[in-house]
């Protein structure tokens, strides 16, 4: 990790520097998508992979952020900037209003009870609650990035916003990996009781982790909705959580593994496009074969430092 | 009072075909603690592999005998499915993290559902009229010769299933792999055979449940597993996971509940109030109606 962190980081800003002036606007626009995703993938990483809540719903915070960017600037005529903070804390409200029944769920019940908060959200948005979703068609004609009154129109304006976002993403992973809730989540998911016993509130714990995710999936859905200038209900259908979940845990919970992930399900489609139909046929065998070589996904996560004598067997970690 | 009467003939049929469907998924969770994901998509394929099997081995007769066979055949075909599923895809996982064998059976589960659609293509089908149109009107509520079909063959099916897991020797081997898979290993149960055996059961049970919704809403599409097996797993949960007589419950109650919602609210927010029916008990009661209380292992 010290490695990564040290010649990985900056080569992959360097690249992701340079890389939108050596494409062309189809491939901006994959990139633009990979970022978001990105985002929203790790994001459910701090939700499951960190904490061990199986949490089937994480594109209803993605969709409530961008919903909560359209609204606000179709409606109210904010612009995209501005409506940033809201993008964040109404999801992560949201995440802490609905965890708090539910956190003391077991893994399946939670999983399920997370998927029916996804699928009331999108029949909320379809059916127009308020007049302000705009119903089955979403919300269209969002306004572009514009920062003190200039627009920038280019693709190039929204990717660098996405790179940010992203690169906003990964410091607030890296400071909860190191941080006391950081260490909190990780012992609650390797043993919630043990947790409990060395005076861990997992309650509290657990509502906090469903907050930060939700937030930070509001803040992707911002990107969303600037890039596509436009929301509608199918983009945060329960299935998108069934894809950043399977993400998740294929790529093994770690930001490379993640990464990967999302550039598999999301990237690699667009280099293969003749074969579209097939796309779910073969991302399904390839998600049983990469659970039966490597259960504990591609990239597993490993956490801090444990020092060597301490270790049985070898490996630690996820 | 008709509105009532109604919306009750209907939803018992919608939850009979749901409590099918239900069974399978908590007869697995029973026995593998494992979400079936694939099970739903089983559902909808058998649905696809009966109106094959009408068209190109029946030569489209729809006499009795005729009707019969097709049931008995997508049976056979979705239990080899089945067994051959969790051979391949859970079998390896048995000792793997869970959340590992979930992820293997989402997988599978885009694995079939695109596989339907790669065969029968992407368009809704419409299924065979199998059963004659036959209805009959009591001052106002009608109901039809497919619904007391369904209704009754399903309380068949699910009375021969309860009576066997209770009263014979094989049931018993489910019920204790389904308690501890160890211990019963240990009183000389092959817990593979048992698994496989509720392979078969679920499979064989869901794809009568598939052929009941495309005899039922006549229109099938290669998605449309997503939709019933999560109502289906719904059922399974609000009766409790795991237990038996629970799936049959739950999936009664749910359709029950689904079909007056439809009737008296609307059906646009069904799927919502369905979900938030199963948030409120899962907050009252997190192991369902008749789920018992597990004390966590420690």
């Amino acid at each position: 990790m010290k490695n990564f962190e040290k010649l990985g980081l900056p080569a992959f800003i360097a690249v992701m520097a340079v890389l939108p002036h050596l494409l062309n606007e189809r491939w901006q626009a994959v990139a633009i998508t990979f970022l978001i995703f990105s985002v929203v993938a790790l994001s459910q990483d701090i939700v499951l992979g960190k904490s061990g809540m199986f949490n089937m719903g994480q594109a209803l915070f993605f969709g409530m952020g961008a919903y909560t960017t359209a609204i606000l600037n179709n409606e109210y005529g904010w612009s995209i900037i501005a409506t940033i903070p809201l993008a964040i804390l109404i999801p992560a409200l949201f995440g802490i209003i609905l965890a708090g029944p539910i956190v003391h769920l077991r893994g399946d019940y939670l999983l399920v009870t997370t998927i029916g908060f996804n699928i009331v959200f999108v029949q909320v948005l379809q059916n127009n609650l308020g007049g302000v979703t705009g119903g089955p068609n979403g919300i269209f004609g969002l306004d572009s990035l514009s920062i003190f009154g200039t627009d920038l129109m280019s693709q190039i304006a929204v990717y660098y916003f996405a790179v940010i976002v992203l690169l906003f993403t990964l410091w607030v992973m890296r400071n909860l990996e190191k941080s006391k809730p950081g260490r909190a989540l990780h012992y609650l998911r390797e043993d919630q009781l043990a947790a409990e016993s060395i005076g861990i509130n997992t309650r509290v714990y657990k509502i906090f982790a469903f907050g930060l995710g939700a937030g930070i999936a509001g803040l992707a859905g911002t990107v969303y909705a600037t890039q596509y200038a436009a929301v509608s209900p199918e983009a945060f259908d329960f299935i998108q959580s069934v894809l950043f979940f399977s993400i998740v845990l294929v790529g093994g919970s770690s930001i490379p593994g993640v990464m990967l992930g999302v550039f598999v399900m999301f990237v690699v489609p667009e280099i293969f496009r003749e074969f579209a139909t097939w796309r779910y046929f073969i991302f399904g065998f390839a998600m049983i074969l990469a659970m039966i070589l490597r259960p504990r996904g591609i990239v597993p996560a490993t956490f801090g430092k444990i020092p060597k004598f301490l270790i049985k067997g070898g490996s630690h970690g996820a | 009072m008709d509105i009532f009467l109604q919306q009750l003939a209907n939803g018992l049929t919608i939850g009979s075909m749901f409590a099918l469907v239900a069974l399978g998924y908590t007869m697995v969770y029973g026995v593998m603690k494992l979400i079936n994901f694939a099970h739903g998509d089983m559902v909808a394929a058998s649905a696809f592999v009966g109106l094959t099997i009408y068209t190109q081995v029946m030569g489209q007769a729809t006499s009795l005998g005729a009707v019969i066979v097709i049931f008995l055949l997508s049976a056979l075909t979705m239990a080899c499915i089945g067994v051959l599923l969790e051979r391949l895809a859970y079998r390896p996982l048995r000792t793997a993290p869970r959340l590992s064998a979930v992820v293997s059976a989402l997988g599978a589960s885009l694995v079939i559902q695109n596989g339907i659609m790669l065969i029968w293509g992407p368009r809704m089908r419409i299924f065979p009229e199998l059963v004659p149109q036959v209805y009959w009107d009591f001052s106002g509520v009608v109901i039809s010769l497919i619904q007391v079909i369904i209704l009754a063959l399903s309380l068949i099916l699910m009375i021969a299933l309860y009576l066997f897991v209770e009263k014979t020797r094989m049931g018993a081997a489910i019920r204790a792999s389904s308690i501890d898979q160890d211990a019963a290993r240990l009183m000389g149960i092959n817990v593979n055979s048992v698994i496989a055996l509720i392979f078969i059961i679920g499979s064989s049970l869901g794809a009568v449940g598939g052929l009941f919704i495309g005899l039922y809403y006549r229109g099938i599409t290669f998605n449309m597993g997503w939709q019933y097996g999560l109502y289906a797993f719904i059922a399974a949960i609000l009766g409790g996971i795991g237990n038996i007589p629970g799936a049959m419950l739950g999936g009664m109650l749910l359709g029950l509940f689904n079909a007056f919602i439809a009737g008296y609210v609307s059906s646009t927010w069904a799927d919502a109030f369905t979900f938030i029916l199963l948030i409120l008990i899962l907050i009252v009661r997190p192991t369902g109606i008749l789920g018992e209380r597990v004390a966590e292992k420690v």
